[in-house]
């Protein structure tokens, strides 16, 4: 009887081991919220996660081979389409929206400027078959991955199975997206004690904190809600935002707060990329906002902001660059393993 | 034996134990059993009438005026139980199903029965329930290269079904039913219970004359996104299924 309970402790021990040794384990930032991503349903290991990475760089996703995530999500700009206010995808087919940047999307709960998408997992579906992005089919994508030389080792490497299937193809898409973690910007450094603010720096964080956090809301600098920030209707797009999803009259013009974090480098900002410079949007709320039905309580009285405070709070955006984030050679072209796996 | 040597005895083997089982759990375990008694055979046939529909050869009249034919169908059978006087006394575990009206095989479902339980009714959902809509990316019928899956928007079409129609007023007389939705108002998953008069032998069928006749196919013929729509056509989905008592239709 002794002997069975210590041999099934044993197995146990053994057993927990056994996983940590083969899984990556995903590392939230001390002190920020539970991650919302079941990571038990997709349990990160490296090899998975390298996957996801050729997969995110690789134009083998789109019709004619020539768009890959990466096209409208680059690195350099916070995993944006750099510079561009509406993305264009394959043909130059332009889209009708801003792309986000991506990062710390363990936290997110839903994805889109309109929440359209309910999980992670299924995002890359969006993109893959939209027709003005990269209008293509996941089955016909599996098939071509399956054609390759390197797909089927690099799929067996990460789930024991070198038979394609798509809920693998985009988990291991997720994957690689989750590991897009930014934490250490110089906001970070001073909330760890190990840096200080400017004065102006902080003269921002307090103003910031007293206008922008309920929406804006530390340390994600989003509260994952869908508001409307008074900005006026493009007419050219009519873009309802969040009642496209809900078809409720009281999501009408909501959109998701995005996360502010390397704001300095993903702009152009807003969902349809209008305003191109942080002082164009911080004109929009102190001088632009538009009152409509839902607009956000927050915004209903005017934001009074000197042009000197407007500086103020832009130098405090820029403490949120994470240049780790950004030119973090974990996250960039995998060069090396594309090379690797043609090898052998 | 020194305690590193005792540990090497005991995890050694353990480790090949360990290999091993995850092996084993990793094949498919087989659903049916030799015996045939512990197992039950659910079929799902596609009808239109009093025909089944292949894909292949799809073309049906009924009347003197009504031409149809059927392209696509598919639909989601999912969380099947059986049930005795009310009570639920058995339920299949991971129970997906894709009934594709062009995939014969699609049509039998064997479910173990290891206890030859009895029943004396079966329920399933038809379509997806919302917590599996919400839960990431799944394999097996599930899986999105099977068609069944709104990337725009997320979530499982519960039913599809295209064709043409000469009573049909849209071009070409082409109708096109995706239905699902996984959110409320708009939530179209359809519980069926249904009760059964031979355990042996389960056949349910599904009359695409029925959907079509009843959802007015002249008049509604496209509904390709969760709303209210495909709330009501749902139900009437639902309300297209019925037993079948001797197993004429197979
Ligand atoms: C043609 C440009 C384009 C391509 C290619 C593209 N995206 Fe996007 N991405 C966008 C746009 C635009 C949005 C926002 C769309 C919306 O809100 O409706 C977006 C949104 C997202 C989001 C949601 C972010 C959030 O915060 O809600 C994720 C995640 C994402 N894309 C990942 C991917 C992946 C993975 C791929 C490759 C499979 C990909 N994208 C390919 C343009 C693109
Ligand atoms: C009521 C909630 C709310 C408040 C308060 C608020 N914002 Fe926003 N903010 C939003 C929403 C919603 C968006 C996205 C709008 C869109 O996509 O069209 C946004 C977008 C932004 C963007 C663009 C981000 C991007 O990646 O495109 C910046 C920059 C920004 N806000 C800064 C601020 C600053 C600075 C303040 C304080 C002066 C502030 N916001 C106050 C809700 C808010």
């Amino acid at each position: 009887m002794k002997t069975k309970i210590i041999l099934c402790v044993a197995l146990c021990i053994f057993a927990v081991a056994f996983r940590s040794a083969d899984g990556e384990r995903f590392e939230a930032p001390a002190h920020w919220q539970k991650p919302v991503y079941d990571f038990r349903k997709n349990p990160l290991t490296s090899n998975t996660i390298a996957l996801g990475r050729a997969l995110f760089y690789d134009p083998i996703l789109s019709r004619n081979n020539t768009i890959s995530c990466a096209s409208c999500h680059s690195q350099y700009s916070a995993f944006t389409h750099g510079d561009h206010a509406l993305s264009h995808g394959i043909d130059d087919r332009i889209g009708t929206r801003n792309a986000p940047a991506l990062m710390n999307l363990a936290w997110q709960r839903s994805f889109m400027r309109d929440g359209a998408i309910n999980h992670l997992d299924m995002q890359a579906l969006a993109p893959i078959s939209n027709p003005a992005e990269m209008d293509e089919n996941i089955t016909h994508v599996v098939a071509k991955l399956q054609a390759t030389k390197t797909y089927p080792k690099l799929f067996y490497k990460a789930f024991g199975d070198s038979v394609i299937s798509g809920a693998h193809t985009l988990k291991a898409i997720a994957q690689f997206m989750l590991t897009l973690v930014s934490s250490n910007a110089k906001y970070d450094s001073v909330m760890r004690k190990q840096a200080v603010f400017s004065q102006q720096e902080r003269k921002g964080y307090l103003l910031f904190q007293k206008h922008c956090s309920a929406c804006h809301t530390e340390p994600l600098f989003t509260n994952h809600a869908f508001m409307n920030n008074g900005l006026p209707v493009d007419t050219t797009l009519r873009d309802m935002g969040r009642f496209s999803v809900t078809m409720n009259a009281d999501d009408s013009l909501k959109f998701s707060v995005p996360t502010l974090r390397n704001i300095e480098f993903s702009y152009p900002y807003m969902h349809d990329g209008r305003f191109k410079r942080l002082s164009d949007v911080l004109h929009h709320y102190t001088a632009g906002v538009v009152q409509s039905s839902t607009l956000a309580k927050e915004l209903k009285k005017p934001i009074v902001l000197t042009s000197n405070e407007k500086v103020d709070i832009i130098a405090f955006l820029l403490t949120l660059t994470d240049r780790t984030f950004l030119f973090s050679p974990a996250f960039s072209f995998p060069q090396n393993m594309i090379e690797e796996a043609a090898k052998d | 034996m020194t305690p590193i040597k005792t540990l090497l005895v005991i995890f050694s083997p353990l480790f090949f134990l360990l290999v091993a089982c995850r092996g084993a759990s990793a094949r498919p375990r087989p659903l049916a059993t030799s015996s045939s008694s512990g197992i039950i055979r659910l079929s799902i046939i596609p009808t239109f009438g009093s025909k089944n529909i292949l894909i292949a050869d799809s073309s049906f009249q009924t009347g003197d005026s009504h031409n149809v034919q059927i392209d696509v169908l598919k639909f989601y059978v999912s969380h099947i139980q059986f049930l005795k006087n009310g009570t639920v006394v058995l339920e299949e575990q991971k129970s997906f199903h894709l009934i594709d009206a062009a995939i014969k095989a699609s049509f039998d479902i064997v479910i173990p029965n290891k206890h030859a339980i009895s029943f004396d009714a079966v329920r399933f959902n038809l379509g997806i329930d919302s917590t599996t809509s919400v839960s990431g990316a799944m394999g097996g019928d599930l899986d999105p290269t099977k068609g069944m899956y709104w990337t725009w928007q997320s979530g499982y079409v519960n039913f599809k079904c295209e064709g043409k129609s000469n009573l049909c007023k849209a071009r070409n007389n082409e109708f096109q039913f995706h239905l699902g939705g996984y959110r409320q108002p708009y939530y179209c998953l359809q519980t069926l219970t249904l009760p059964v008069h031979n355990p042996n032998e389960i056949t349910l069928q599904f009359n695409a004359e029925t959907f079509l006749s009843h959802s007015d196919v002249g008049t509604h013929h496209h509904v390709m996104s969760p709303n209210a729509e495909a709330v009501r056509l749902s139900a009437i989905v639902a309300n297209s299924f019925s037993m079948v008592k001797s197993s004429t239709a197979k």
